[in-house]
């Protein structure tokens, strides 16, 4: 340490070109340490990440079948796109998706995580109780309620047993017009009790004295969460809704693992779609050109975020 | 289960085999021949369940190893409906085991249009395979001319029926439409849902009732001239076919009605057939091999199933059809170190009459070797209803009553076509004209590809 400041200051002075030199070569020696304690790391990404990418572009302006030799068909699979009605639906579930995902589990976790940090007893119990779904592996969560929804073992028989035949029969996830929101529940019923703990702990930064502050003005409970509240959480919110936009338009293992995108294309996503494009109708390049659309999006939505943020949002 | 051979039936076996196929050759394979060419073999294998994994590994790949000295078998159980992905990833990454497995012969298609599969003639004549099994299933390993793939675990669809409940309510398997339509009226009319169906589980499933169908209303001779290209499958005679399977889908007689026919998981299913809750089941023969799971003691129940053809739908179609179908091929991966070892392990699994007859009665239909089996081949240890199904199967098979599944003689894409769009039709989404037209137009495609696997002309 010593050694290295008597170099650095021995550079700023006139006519020191020897310790001018002996200094570059102690910053190239740093970038050099650097570099190899990072180049681990960087053969990782390009073998894992960064080839297969490159391979994805190539081979989304291919005929490939996901076996031996691909034809170049240059924008084909791009024009596909755009005339395929399977890609509009399952998009069109996609932008559904994201709409359930921004409103229900943001709403259940604001209040969960708001009505949470009023209390002190048992709260830590309540926290591990909410989090539980989200660590338990999404097979054994769609097993569940696959047998929970079940239209004639599920909770639909048990209730018609006393008395209320509502659910009794109702197939929820054979149903075309109730597929996609009986999966939604599901990944929701798993996902929600994260965004609880997201928000408590960004709740537990806000300043105790600006609630008091609020109540000395005379702001009931709705006027502190909005005024308050919301403000106080601001970037925790923007986050979650940053990861929920791009986690909808990515969703793929609720639905294979429950309905594979049936009945019929009722909760077909474009995760689903893409799946079976490569794996079930031999498409690979086409699933290509369809995953690569995806990341299109999800960039442009990454974009528009930084973009934000360097004109002064605060988020 | 496995039941050691007397005295006698040894020298009954053992004069057939050196009979029937020639003294060295057929001794020689038969004992797993000591061919092998030594070192490892490694296979993935699509079978699942604990007591059939169990018996592969005592029963097959044990003795195999103790007849070939000096080679390894290393056998990966796969999960059957993954396998296909897991194979397409591997040999597309240049790696793969030196055995491999596909769902069919439409699939196997697709690998050795990629050269991924070695080339299995000079085995033919080795193991003379050309004598021992079934040409028409051999064919259909075949491509341009040369074998590249074994079929096994010959299958047909079927009508299963709950025996215990149609005794009590007095009934009798239906011989023809008027009968099944009239006993899925009563059934429905009396609360228990005439077909245990659904899809939940596996949505590829869907493709049994268009088989069915095509089948046993359109008949073998319009799916014949529809596979060949001699007529489109645009044609009323297929599309009244789908009309029929969806009105009976929205008469509820599947499942108990469309939603549940799309919700519906196996175990669910057969468990309400095992029940009573459900009287009949549209399956293939495989159903065979888990059908104690849910009849019996086991089960909780003291019902009992049994299986009867499936009648035909319409006048011209033969009274005992069974639609063939091949549910696995093996082959070699093309860059297999160990092509001779590989090809010796696949004869002594497939091709050696006593052993696939053991295997086939200590496990049910999770096998079966398309070899010419005769009532006095199988143990007397085998379920007498899947003996009688075997041997149905047989007999039909030479009078030239049979059909044609669409995951053995449809290509890839149209099967897929078949499995995927039929749910539209269900909804309402698609007619079943627009359905047909369809997979005409996805048919004639590979068609012109050359991906249609050889057909076989019924009466052949």
């Amino acid at each position: 340490m010593e050694v290295n400041e008597q170099t650095v200051r021995s550079a700023t002075r006139p006519g020191g070109g020897v310790k001018r030199s002996s200094g570059r070569a102690l910053r190239r020696k740093r970038l050099l340490s650097a570099w190899l304690f990072m180049l681990p790391l960087l053969l990782v990404n390009v073998l894992v990440i960064l080839g297969p990418s490159v391979a994805t572009v190539y081979y989304s302006f291919t005929d490939w079948s996901g076996l031996g030799p691909a034809e170049w068909v240059g924008l084909q699979n791009y024009t596909d796109i755009f005339s395929d009605g399977d890609f509009w639906g399952a998009l069109g579930h996609n932008l559904l998706w994201t709409v359930i995902f921004l409103t229900v589990p943001i709403g259940m976790g604001l209040g969960g995580a708001f009505l949470l940090s009023q209390i002190t007893r048992f709260q830590m119990i309540f926290r591990v109780l909410y989090f539980i779904p989200y660590v338990m592996a999404s097979v054994v969560n769609a097993a569940l309620w696959q047998n929970i929804l079940d239209p004639d073992r599920g909770v639909g028989s048990v209730l018609a047993n006393f008395g209320i035949p509502w659910l009794d029969g109702v197939s929820f996830f054979g149903s075309e017009r109730l597929a996609l929101p009986a999966v939604a529940f599901v990944d929701n019923w798993h996902w929600w009790g994260f965004v609880v703990l997201l928000f408590l702990t960004a709740l537990q930064s806000v300043d105790k004295e600006l609630y008091e502050a609020a109540r000395i003005d005379g702001a009931n409970r709705w006027q502190q969460f909005v005024n308050v509240t919301i403000p106080g959480i601001r970037a925790t919110l923007v986050f979650v809704v940053l990861i929920t936009i791009i986690g909808s338009l990515l969703v793929f293992d609720y639905i294979y693992i429950i309905t594979q995108g049936g009945p019929a294309g009722a909760s077909e996503v474009v995760g689903t779609l893409m799946y079976k494009e490569a794996f079930g109708r031999f498409e690979a390049g086409y699933a290509a050109a369809l995953g690569l659309g995806m990341s299109f999006i999800s960039g442009i939505i990454v974009l528009v975020f930084i973009y934000l943020r360097r004109r002064g949002w605060e988020i | 289960m496995h039941r050691p051979l007397s005295r006698r039936q040894f020298l009954v076996q053992g004069g057939k085999v050196a009979l029937g196929a020639g003294i060295a050759g057929s001794v020689l394979a038969g004992c797993g021949g000591g061919s092998a060419g030594g070192g490892a073999v490694t296979m993935w294998s699509n079978l699942e369940g604990a007591e059939a994994q169990g018996y592969f590994t005592k029963n097959i790949e044990r003795p195999f190893e103790k007849a070939n000295k000096g080679t390894k078998l290393d056998v990966t159980f796969q999960p059957p409906a993954e396998i296909d992905r897991l194979v397409r990833t591997a040999l597309q990454g240049g790696e793969g085991p030196d055995i491999i497995p596909t769902p069919g012969p439409a699939y196997a298609g697709e690998y050795i249009d990629a050269n991924l599969f070695a080339e299995l003639d000079e085995y033919v004549n080795q193991y003379k395979w050309d004598d021992k099994l079934l040409g028409w299933a051999l064919d259909l390993g075949r491509s341009e001319g040369k074998l590249y793939a074994i079929p096994y675990q010959l299958q047909t669809m079927l009508l299963y029926f709950n025996a215990t409940l149609f005794e009590e309510m007095g009934l009798q398997a239906p011989r023809d439409r008027d009968e099944l339509e009239g006993l899925a009226e009563e059934l429905n009319g009396q609360g228990i849902v005439p077909f245990a169906a659904g899809i939940g589980d596996e949505p590829a499933a869907v493709e049994w009732f268009p088989t069915v169908f095509w089948n046993h209303f359109s008949g073998p001779q319009a799916l014949y001239e529809a596979l060949s290209g001699e007529t489109p499958f645009s044609d009323a005679v297929s599309v009244d076919a789908i009309e029929l399977f969806n009105s009976y889908v929205q008469k509820g007689w599947f499942g108990g009605s469309r939603e549940k026919f799309f919700s519906n998981g196996f175990d669910a299913l057969h468990a309400d057939f095992g029940d009573g809750k459900a009287a009949m089941n549209i399956e293939g023969s495989w159903f065979m091999a888990s059908a104690a799971d849910f009849f019996g003691q086991k089960a909780g129940n003291e019902n009992d199933w049994d299986w009867a053809p499936l009648p035909p739908m319409e006048s011209g179609v033969p009274q005992e059809l069974y639609a063939l179908g091949i549910g696995s091929t093996i082959s070699v991966n093309a860059r297999s170190e160990n092509t001779d070892g590989a090809a010796s392990f696949i004869d002594y699994l497939v091709a050696d009459k006593k052993r696939a007859a053991d295997y086939m009665a200590a496990i049910p239909s999770a096998f079966n070797s398309p070899l010419p089996f005769e009532n006095g081949d199988f143990p007397g240890s085998m379920d007498e209803r899947v003996r009688r199904q075997l041997v149905s199967l047989s007999q039909a098979t030479d009078k030239g009553n049979f059909g044609y599944t669409n995951w053995t003689f449809w290509p890839p894409k149209s099967t897929v076509y078949i499995q995927e769009e039929i749910q539209k039709v269900l909804t309402g989404a698609m007619t079943p004209a627009e359905y047909c037209e369809g997979l005409a137009g996805a048919f004639s495609e590979e068609r012109k590809e050359g991906l249609v696997p050889k057909i076989i002309k019924p009466g052949a």
